[in-house]
């Protein structure tokens, strides 16, 4: 790795921090301005067990003292605090349990999109024109343009109810079947479509046609000049959606009622569970960053004429 | 080929046979779902029904509801020998004691003393622990910090009240009233995982995948075990109204307790045998802020005469509006038009009758207005007629044009937002211009309790079966007083008259303000022993609350649920706990 490279790495590593820094910050202050709090309810305490609850958890203290306690405790013990609403449990592992069934997901769905969006792009490109090709467009565009709780409905009446092959529930044996294939059913034919429009692309370059003229193998050509060089859009779309997909998606959480952080992450706030609002936000966010991070560092990867500044 | 068949077939016969232990495992365990993840399953920090359904299948009390062999409801003892009757000492304080039965022991083997309940119940009242149902010990002498309640014995427990009180054998199979072991909570993680659950009730908590999967595994240890039919339970958690019933459709799942609303009309027909509607006791409703002006511009009436004006206003625009449409256009779950505050479900002095039946002016019709579909029209008509001593009528568009423009707020919902469309549409068919805003949950409750409203939606569920917790809300005081009675301009009001002395209290005040009236109603309410006269002051007490028209009931909640037709045994109790442990399937 060239000294250029590290430094670039440090570089965005400090931004990142500074990104980060930043969320924590406007997120904290926002929150605490939003009118409510985390022991209100529908039913009202007396005011003794509210201050008593509060004193508990810090929160008689001033919002600045709050704030640096809380970055410290971060820095200093990686410490998110318990959860204000879920009493008893910690905020770490709340996000821990709720990632470990939404990376599942999310990772199942990312590869497998990925994969069957290169394969099927990469055939539409080389059997351009054909029935194939017009077939993998029609199908896609379908897919590209239907909402996920359409899609996700449309799954859940088909196989769960009707035919009742799989469950409805992301918690039941085999429940997370019909949500990995509506997660990836967009990304799979955005990337179907990119792959095929850069394939395209790129078989129209002169390269392709003075190694076709050497008389280079049409497979070879096809894997080792033309496939590379075409995934580099698709590079940059599977960064974000990758965190985007593994963060959660609502959506498909809600439909298929799966335990994933998503879920978590909307109910902290209407709940004002502030530690639990503030640990979710770091966490999106930091994956969000980080995931940026590593595909701008992949385009270096595929394609070595990119240059770090 | 062949060998990928065979490759095949052998997967198959391996799965049917994983499919086949599954089944006979299965034969007395139930897939449920009430609701989602509960915030909490410690008996003294829950305030939610699913949570309660959870606990008082993992905790056993001193009583319990039971169906008797007619069928009906009842509390009856259940790690007390009896429920006896109190002694009522010579300061008016009431001394139960309770006795425990023989061989009672926690899931983790140990013995389970009347200490444990003693450490419970004074954990629970704590200010320290800030429980939303704390104040439910509000009745026991020494509440919130000093309580008093003393183990004399490991068998024997004894608890001193300010007053007999008529609820209270009801409030002991409440999950506040549960017993704890001090040790167990010592560690405050313990009702988070099953690990650390240790509880004394018919199950044991064996699982929990956080917002997935609660497992409740019968417990062999409980002393009634041979009467638990469903060795194991599997509460699934799910807020997903329209996947709870893909599972239920589905076949995966045998109950569940809620169904998408736009599918109601549907199911009942579809699952006639399957669909129920339970009853709950609860009250939708609308509440006014006293303090907010809502009288023409230019209007002449000021100070206390200001005020019996907006509360004639308010309690005529309450007529205006068809609880008979809302419920069946709007609600569709079988919820019934409401007449009172008291909701239906509440039963009176004889327990026969219900506390609604019997309220208000008249004998023709229960509650405060006649709610029937022929009524209505008649309601209207007075309505307007009083409406039009404080407003101009303009006769020709049959319209008023000089009330003010009001605002009616509501928490994001959608079945919120229809019913504030209907009295929005309701208002401006005669002149009356009303903007709906909604706030998202947290806000909104935080606006309604600062009384920084005109009008608002509302609504109370009853924590136990008795008008009081329908009443004691509306205090000057009480955290719950969204309408702010006896608060701001409303505290120097002297327009409110009460007379209770036909009940042998000395409280008789002719334009009184709210503390000198309300709130010494139901102090009196509280700390009186006899029955008769306690539930005549309670009618005395919504009277007096529905004369000031700041509260508009509209219908009386309802529990859907379904339940497979398979599933035998099924209850559930006033207060909506599902009891699944007497179950049987076919």
């Amino acid at each position: 790795m060239s000294s250029k490279m590290l430094y670039y790495i440090l570089k965005r590593i400090l931004l990142a921090i500074l990104t980060i820094w930043i969320v924590i910050t406007v997120t904290f202050f926002v929150m605490h301005a939003v009118p409510g709090g985390p022991f209100v309810g529908e039913k009202a305490i007396s005011k003794e067990a509210q201050a008593a609850l509060e004193a508990k958890y810090g929160l008689d203290k001033p919002l600045f003292e709050q704030y640096t306690t809380y970055l410290r405790d971060i820095v200093t013990k990686f410490d998110f605090g318990p959860s204000l609403k879920q009493r008893g449990r910690q905020v770490i592992d709340i996000i821990m349990d709720g990632m470990k069934t939404s990376a599942k997901l999310g990772l199942i769905a990312a590869c497998l999109a990925a994969v069957t969006g290169i394969v099927l792009g990469a055939v539409a490109a080389i059997r351009r024109n054909t029935l194939l090709d017009k077939i993998i467009m029609v199908i896609t565009t379908a897919f590209v343009s239907m909402p996920s709780f359409i899609m996700g409905s449309f799954l859940l009446i088909i196989f769960s109810v009707s035919l009742k092959w799989l469950p409805a529930n992301g918690a039941m044996q085999g429940g997370l079947v019909l949500p990995v294939i509506t997660l990836m059913l967009y990304p799979m034919s955005y990337i179907t479509r990119l792959t095929r429009s850069s394939m395209l692309d790129v078989l129209g370059q002169d390269y392709i046609r003075t190694a076709r003229a050497k008389g280079v193998s049409r497979w070879s050509i096809i894997f080792g000049h033309a496939l590379k060089n075409s995934l580099i859009p698709v590079i940059t779309y599977f960064g974000p959606m990758l965190a985007f997909i593994v963060t959660g998606s609502m959506v498909v959480e809600q439909i298929f009622a799966v335990p994933g952080i998503g879920r978590q992450f909307v109910s902290s706030i209407t709940n004002r569970d502030y530690t639990m609002i503030m640990g979710t936000t770091i966490f999106l966010a930091s994956l969000i960053v980080i995931m940026n991070l590593v595909s701008d560092l992949l385009y270096k990867v595929v394609d070595p004429r990119i240059e770090f500044e | 080929m062949k060998k990928l068949f065979a490759l095949m077939l052998a997967v198959m016969m391996m799965l049917s046979c994983v499919a086949v232990t599954n089944a006979e495992a299965a034969k007395t365990s139930l897939n449920v779902c009430i609701a989602s993840e509960p915030d909490t399953l410690d008996p003294a920090l829950n305030s939610a029904v699913d949570g309660a359904t959870l606990i008082i299948h993992l905790f056993s009390g001193l009583s319990k509801w039971a169906k008797d062999e007619n069928g009906a409801l009842n509390i009856v003892p259940d790690l007390a020998t009896d429920l006896p009757a109190a002694v009522i000492n010579e300061d008016g304080t009431a001394t139960y004691t309770y006795t425990l039965v023989d061989g009672v022991k926690w899931s983790d083997g140990k013995d389970l003393t009347a200490k444990d309940f003693e450490f419970a119940w004074k954990r629970a009242a704590s200010t320290a622990l800030g429980a939303d149902y704390g104040y439910m010990f509000e009745v026991v002498k020494g509440y919130p910090d000093n309580l008093a309640v003393e183990a004399t014995d490991d068998k024997t427990l004894v608890v001193t009240l300010n007053n007999d009180v008529s609820y209270w054998n009801e409030l002991l199979s409440f999950p506040t009233f549960l017993p704890i072991r001090e040790d167990v909570v010592a560690n405050e993680a313990w009702a988070t995982d099953p690990a650390s659950y240790v509880s004394n009730g018919a199950y044991t908590m064996t699982g929990w995948e956080h917002n997935s999967v609660i497992t409740l595994t019968k417990n062999p240890n409980y002393f009634k075990a041979d009467e638990i039919t469903v060795d194991e339970i599997n509460f699934f958690l799910s807020d997903d109204a329209n996947n709870m019933l893909a599972n239920y459709q589905n076949g995966d799942w045998v109950m569940i307790d809620d169904v998408p609303t736009a599918e109601i009309a549907n199911l009942k027909v579809q699952y006639p045998t399957e669909f129920f509607v339970g009853s709950q006791m609860g009250t939708y409703y609308v509440s006014w802020n006293v303090n907010a002006n809502i009288l023409p511009e230019g209007c002449e009436l000021t100070g206390d005469d200001a005020e019996k004006a907006r509360a004639e206003i308010r309690f005529a625009l309450g007529l205006l509006f068809d609880r008979n449409y809302i419920v069946t256009e709007i609600g569709q779950a079988g919820q019934q038009p409401a007449s009172s505050f008291v909701a239906l479900g509440l039963t009176d002095a004889d327990g026969a009758k219900q506390f609604y039946e019997v309220a208000g002016p008249s004998d023709e019709y229960a509650g405060y207005w006649n709610v029937s579909e022929d009524a209505y029209e008649a309601n209207w008509d007075a309505a307007i007629e009083t409406l039009k001593k404080y407003y101009t009528y303009d006769e020709a568009s049959g319209k008023f044009t000089n009330f003010p423009t009001i605002e009616y707020l509501y928490n994001t919902n959608d079945g919120h937002k229809l019913i504030g469309e209907y009295l929005q549409s309701v208002f401006a068919g005669i002149g009356i211009t009303m903007n709906l805003t909604n706030q998202e949950w947290n806000t909104f409750l935080n606006t309604r309790k600062a009384g920084d409203y005109t009008v608002a939606r509302n609504g109370w569920l009853a924590d136990y079966n008795d008008p009081i917790s329908f009443l004691d809300m509306w205090v000057s005081n009480s955290g719950n007083n969204d309408s702010q009675f006896g608060k701001g301009a409303n505290a120097e009001a002297k327009i409110y008259s009460i007379d209770l002395t036909p009940y042998g209290v000395d409280v008789k005040v002719e334009n009184g303000t709210w503390a000198e009236t309300y709130d010494a109603a139901i102090a009196a309410i509280k700390s009186c022993g006899d029955k008769e006269a306690r539930y005549g002051m309670m009618h005395a007490a919504e009277d007096l609350l529905m004369s000031t028209g700041a509260i508009t009931p509209l219908y009386y909640y309802t529990d859907i649920y379904m339940i497979s037709e398979n599933v035998q045994g099924f209850f559930a109790n006033p207060l909506g706990y599902k009891y699944f442990m007497y179950c049987t399937t076919k």
